[in-house]
C-alpha cells in the first residue's frame, strides 16, 4: 500500500527470467554447507534432558551421577543458568511479543520441555548421561485445551501476562455498525470451525554450534531465519553487547517459519560452550523437532455472517481462539495478524471480531507459513460456499461478488490496490469453463462407482511484510569491484526459496550489468547489514526494494566516473549490458570494468551504496481451483488437480515463484487431510512426533499442479511491482479441498485434517 | 569397540576406523568428511540419506558403517563425471528448480539415479513409485518430477 509513484515499465534484461541459481549448484554437488556438516576442533556435543510430565515444579535436580559419567564435561540446570525473562521471538521493534521465559525454570510446562544439558566428548555419551540426571517433580495439574485453560480456577501456567492463561488481551476489532448489518440481512449463517496442529516438518533439524573465543566472543552458527534476532536476544540475555556475538548462518535446510524463534537449546548451547570453553554442536532429533520445534497454531472458530438475498455480506461476527501452547512464542503475532485478516477477503462493511490467544500445557505453537490467516480463511471461505449453497448460487459466483476490490480497506488500514483476487478468481472461472465443471454430468464412472468426483474454489490474500504489526526495515549494501563485478550483501536468510537469487537480478538489472557479475554475500551478522529475517513473504518485497535503491546510487556513480573518463556530462551516457554508451554515439562506450579499473592518473575504484527501505504493506492474492475423488468405501480423499491462480504482482524469478506455489500446496494439502500433530489430552505426551506417524503428502500424493501466475496488481513499493508469494498458497487450498470435498458428496465439514474416518462416519450419519 | 573397515568410495579405496555401533551414515558424515549425505531423522523414515551401495540405494542412516566393509559405495559427491561437469540430474534439477531447501537433494539425486539406471525411460507413475521414500518437504515434488522425466531423455540421447 505504498501509494509512490507509478511504477516504472521497461523492457527487462534479467528480471522476469528463470537465471540459474548458484546457491542450487552446490545443492545438487552435495557441496552446500549447512550447519550440521561443520565440525570443529574439540567440539563437544550437547544434549537436553526432557520432561515426561506436562506441568510440574522440579522440586530437586541431581546432576551428580551424569557430572561424573567419564566424557562428560558439563551440566546445566535451572540451578546455575543465569534466570532472565524474555521473549521467545524477539522482534525487534514490536508490540507483538511476550517476555515469558527463561532458559531453564524450576517449573516444566509441557511434556518435553528442557529441564537440563549435558555436553559431552560424543552424542552417545551424552545421551547416556542425560539417564543419569535424577529430577523429582511435584505435579501441578494440566490443562490442554484453551476451552479448559480459560475457565475460571484452572490452573495458571504462567504469572506474567493478562491473567486468565492469556497470552495477550483479547484482540479486538470493529468496523461499521454490527447489529445495523445483522438487521438488514435476509439470513444468518452460523457455525463453528476448528484447525488441527499441523507440524512444519522442515527437512532439515534444528541445529546449532556455539564457540567463544578469549576474547570472549560468542560465534554462533545456527539454523535460524532470523539471524539478527537471534543475536539480539542471545547478546540481551547473556548480557553481552552486539559486537560480542556473531551469528553464522550459510544454508538452511527449510523453516517455513518456524525458524524464527530464539530456541531454548539455543542458549543452553551457547552456555555449555562458556562453561567447558570448547565448540559445542547441538542437534536436534527428528521426534526433538516436534517436542521442542513449532507447530500452527489449533484453532477455534464460531463465524456468524448476515447475506442479503442478492448475496451482498451485511455483518461478520467472528470469535476466534488460538491454543498458543505452554508458551507465547508467536501467539500474539498470529492472534493479532489472523484476526485482523478476517475483516477483509470478502467485503463487508460490518465486522465485529474477537482473537484470544491460551496458553495450554503443550508443546509450544509458532510461526508457520499462513501465520494465523489460515484459520480464519478456512472459516470464511467455506461458509461463503454454504451461502451460496443456501441462494442456490454458484459459489465462484458469490464469491466473485464478494471479493476485496482496489479501493477496499486491507487488514492493514490501507486502501487495496488492483483487483488482484477478482481477476485471479475471474481467470480460473475461464481457463477452467468453470460453468460447464459444475453442470457436468455427476453419474459415477461404472468402473469405480465409489469414486465421487468434486471440484472447489478457495481464496485469500496476505500481506508482503509484518506492518503494521512490525515496522519493518530491508537494507542492501552494494559494491561495484575494480573489475566491473558486483557484491551485494544482505541480512536476508537462504531458506532455499531463491530469493538471494531475486536479489541479484534485481541489483543486476537496476545497475545494468550481467547477472553472472552479481555475486551474494549472506549469512554474517558481523559483515552484512542489518535484516529483520526471511520471514512474512517480505524478502523481494523488502529487500528487493532496498537493493533496488542502493543499485540505483551505485550507478549514478559509476555513470559519473565513466562520464569523466569518457569525457562528457553523466547525462549524455547510458548502461546497460554492463556497457557504458554515449546516448547519441553508442560506438562509444566502455565497459563498466573499464570505468571501474585504472587509466593514466586515476586509480581504480571501489564504489560502495546502502539501501534503507522502510514499507508499509502489500497484499498478493490467489485462488485455487481443485479436484478430488472421495472414496466412499475407505474415506480417502485423493486430491487430484489444483490450479492455483496467483497474482504477485512483478514475477522476479518465475521457477521459483512456481516453486513456492507448489511446495505451499503439497504442506496445504497435508494440513486439510493428513497432517495433526496429536498431543495426548489426559497426559500431555506427543503422540505421533516421527516422519512416519505425522503423515505427509509425499510422491505418491501429489496431484498435478497447474502454476498461473499473473501480473494484475503491481505494487509500486515492491521492486517494479513485485510482491511476496510464500504465504499464500497454503491459505488458499484448504477451503478449496473443503469446497470441493462438498461438491464430492455434499457434506460440509468445518475442521482440518478431514479424516477418512471423519468422511466415513460423516457419510453413515447422511445416509441414515 | 573400534574396527577398520575397507570400502570403497566414489571409486576411491578408503579405510575407516569406526565404532561398531556406528551408522555409514555418521561414518561417512563424520569419519570420512562427506557431508552432502544428509540426516534428516536417523531411523530410515526420510531417505535424506540415501546412498548406492553396490548398486542398491541404501538408507545410510539404518546400515552399519562395518556392514560396508568391502562393498562399493556411491553418494551424492561422487555424481559428477567431472569436475567441471555435471550429471545431467544435476544438471536438470538446476534448470528445473527441484530443489529449494536442497536438504533432501543429495538422497533424491541418488534414488533417482538407480530409477534411470534401471529404467532409462521411467513413466510419472514409476518415478512418483520410485521417490515414494524421499522427503522432499519445500517443492511439491512437481519439479523434481519434471527433472527426472528431462534428464532421462537427456541420457537416452546422448547414448544413441
Ligand atoms: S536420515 Fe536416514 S532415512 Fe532419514
Ligand atoms: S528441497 Fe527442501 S526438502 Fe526438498
Amino acid at each position: 500500500m505504498n501509494v509512490t509513484a507509478p511504477i516504472e515499465e521497461r523492457e527487462f534484461k534479467i528480471v522476469g527470467k528463470s537465471v540459474k541459481r548458484d546457491d542450487v549448484l552446490e545443492k545438487v554437488t552435495g557441496e552446500a554447507e549447512y550447519t550440521g556438516d561443520v565440525k570443529l576442533p574439540g567440539m563437544l556435543h550437547g544434549k537436553i534432558k526432557r520432561a515426561a510430565t506436562a506441568h510440574a515444579r522440579i522440586k530437586s535436580i541431581d546432576v551428580s551421577k551424569a557430572l561424573a559419567y567419564p566424557g562428560v564435561k558439563a551440566v546445566l540446570t535451572h540451578e546455575n543458568v543465569p534466570r532472565v525473562l524474555h521473549y521467545g521471538s524477539p522482534h525487534p521493534r514490536s508490540a507483538s511479543c511476550t517476555k515469558d521465559q527463561y532458559i531453564l525454570d524450576d517449573k516444566v510446562r509441557f511434556w518435553g520441555e528442557g529441564v537440563a544439558a549435558v555436553a559431552a566428548i560424543s552424542e552417545e555419551i551424552a545421551d547416556e548421561a542425560l539417564d543419569l540426571i535424577e529430577v523429582e517433580y511435584e505435579p501441578l495439574p494440566a490443562v490442554f485445551e484453551p476451552e479448559d485453560a480459560a475457565q475460571p480456577g484452572a490452573p495458571l501456567i504462567h504469572n506474567v501476562g493478562p491473567g486468565g492463561n492469556l497470552v495477550l488481551d483479547p484482540v479486538r476489532v470493529n468496523r461499521g455498525d454490527i447489529d445495523a448489518g445483522f438487521a438488514q440481512a435476509d439470513f444468518v449463517l452460523e457455525g463453528t470451525f476448528s484447525g488441527g496442529r499441523p507440524h512444519p516438518a522442515y527437512m532439515e533439524p534444528n541445529v546449532c554450534i556455539a564457540d567463544w573465543d578469549g576474547s570472549n566472543k560468542l560465534t554462533f552458527r545456527t539454523s535460524t531465519q532470523t539471524a539478527f534476532m537471534v543475536r539480539g536476544i542471545l547478546a540481551e540475555v547473556l548480557g553481552l553487547p552486539l559486537t560480542k556475538v556473531r551469528v553464522l548462518v550459510d544454508h538452511m535446510g527449510g523453516g517455513f517459519g518456524a525458524k524464527q524463534d530464539c530456541f531454548q537449546h539455543e542458549f543452553l548451547c551457547a552456555l555449555l560452550a562458556k562453561e567447558t570453553r570448547r565448540p559445542v554442536k547441538m542437534e536436534f532429533t527428528r521426534h526433538e523437532t516436534f517436542v521442542a520445534g513449532r507447530s500452527r497454531h489449533p484453532c477455534k472458530v464460531w463465524l456468524k455472517q448476515g447475506f442479503k438475498n442478492d448475496g451482498t455480506l451485511v455483518a461478520r461476527d467472528m470469535k476466534l481462539v488460538y491454543d498458543s501452547g505452554a508458551y507465547g512464542s508467536h501467539g500474539p503475532g498470529v492472534t493479532i495478524v489472523g484476526t485482523n485478516a478476517a475483516t477483509s477477503l470478502y467485503r463487508c462493511e460490518n465486522v465485529r471480531l474477537e482473537g484470544r490467544c491460551v496458553y495450554t500445557n503443550t508443546p509450544i505453537n509458532g510461526a508457520f507459513r499462513g501465520y494465523g490467516v489460515v484459520q480464519s480463511y478456512y472459516a470464511l471461505d467455506i461458509q461463503m460456499d454454504e451461502a451460496a449453497e443456501r441462494l442456490g448460487m454458484d459459489p465462484a459466483e458469490l464469491k466473485l461478488k464478494n471479493v476485496v476490490r482496489a479501493g477496499d480497506i486491507a487488514p492493514s488500514g490501507h486502501p487495496i490496490l488492483g483487483h488482484g483476487l477478482e481477476i485471479c478468481l475471474q481467470h480460473g472461472i475461464d481457463v477452467l469453463d468453470w460453468k460447464k465443471l459444475r453442470n457436468r454430468d455427476r453419474t459415477p464412472d461404472p468402473k469405480h462407482p465409489h469414486i465421487s468426483k468434486g471440484w472447489g474454489i478457495g481464496c485469500e490474500m496476505h500481506g508482503s511484510s509484518a506492518y503494521p504489526g512490525i515496522k519493518e526495515q530491508g537494507n542492501a549494501t552494494v559494491k561495484v569491484n575494480e573489475d566491473g563485478t558486483v557484491t551485494l550483501l544482505t541480512g536476508a536468510a537462504g531458506l532455499g526459496t531463491g530469493a538471494h537469487t531475486a536479489l541479484a537480478q534485481i541489483v543486476a538489472e537496476e545497475l545494468g550489468v550481467r547477472f553472472e557479475d552479481v555475486g551474494i554475500i549472506h549469512g554474517d551478522t558481523d559483515v552484512v547489514p542489518w535484516d529483520i529475517g526471511a520471514f512474512a513473504s517480505h524478502t523481494t518485497y523488502l529487500v528487493g526494494t532496498a537493493a533496488k535503491m542502493a543499485a540505483t546510487k551505485v550507478r549514478g556513480a559509476v555513470l559519473e566516473r565513466a562520464a569523466m573518463k569518457l569525457q562528457v556530462t553523466p547525462g549524455e551516457i547510458d548502461l546497460s549490458e554492463g556497457r557504458i554508451f554515449v546516448t547519441a554515439e553508442p560506438g562509444r562506450f566502455m565497459t563498466v570494468a573499464e570505468a571501474m579499473g585504472p587509466s593514466r592518473g586515476i586509480p581504480a575504484a571501489n564504489i560502495v551504496a546502502n539501501g534503507t527501505y522502510e514499507p508499509t504493506k502489500s497484499y498478493s492474492f490467489a485462488a485455487h481451483f481443485t479436484e478430488v475423488d472421495v472414496d466412499t468405501e475407505t474415506g480417502i480423499v485423493e486430491v487430484k488437480r489444483v490450479i492455483p491462480v496467483h497474482d504477485i504482482g512483478r514475477v522476479i524469478h518465475p521457477i521459483a515463484a512456481q516453486g513456492q506455489i507448489e511446495g505451499g500446496i503439497q504442506q496445504g494439502i497435508g494440513h486439510t487431510l493428513t497432517e495433526d500433530y496429536i498431543i495426548d489430552k489426559k497426559t500431555g505426551r506427543s503422540l505421533n512426533a516421527g516422519l512416519v506417524d505425522y503423515k505427509m503428502p509425499l510422491s505418491m500424493d501429489m496431484p498435478d499442479i497447474e502454476t498461473i501466475i499473473l501480473e494484475a496488481a503491481p505494487d509500486p513499493g515492491g521492486p517494479w511491482g513485485a510482491k511476496g508469494v510464500g504465504e499464500d498458497p497454503i491459505i488458499a487450498i484448504g477451503p478449496a479441498i473443503a469446497n470441493a470435498i462438498h461438491d464430492a458428496i455434499g457434506v460440509r465439514f468445518h475442521h482440518y485434517p478431514i479424516t477418512p474416518e471423519d468422511i466415513l462416519k460423516a457419510l453413515r450419519e447422511k445416509g441414515a | 569397540m573400534k574396527r577398520i573397515v575397507e570400502l570403497t568410495i566414489n571409486g576411491e579405496p578408503r579405510d575407516m576406523t569406526v565404532d561398531t555401533c556406528r551408522s555409514l551414515l555418521d561414518a561417512l558424515r563424520d569419519d570420512v568428511g562427506l557431508t552432502g549425505t544428509k540426516k534428516g531423522c536417523d531411523v530410515g523414515d526420510c531417505g535424506a540419506c540415501t546412498v548406492i551401495v553396490d548398486g542398491e540405494p541404501v538408507n545410510a542412516c539404518l546400515m552399519l558403517a562395518v556392514e560396508a566393509e568391502g562393498r562399493t559405495v556411491e553418494t551424492v559427491e561422487g555424481l559428477q563425471p567431472g569436475v567441471d561437469t555435471l550429471h545431467p540430474l544435476q544438471d536438470a534439477f538446476m534448470r528445473h528448480g527441484a530443489s529449494q531447501c536442497g536438504f533432501c537433494t543429495p538422497g533424491i539425486l541418488m534414488m533417482a539415479k538407480k530409477l534411470l539406471d534401471d529404467n532409462p525411460r521411467p513413466t510419472n507413475e514409476d518415478i512418483r513409485f520410485g521417490l515414494s521414500g524421499n522427503i522432499c518437504r519445500c517443492t511439491g515434488y512437481t519439479k523434481i518430477f519434471d527433472a527426472i522425466k528431462s534428464a532421462a531423455l537427456e541420457m537416452e540421447a546422448a547414448r544413441s
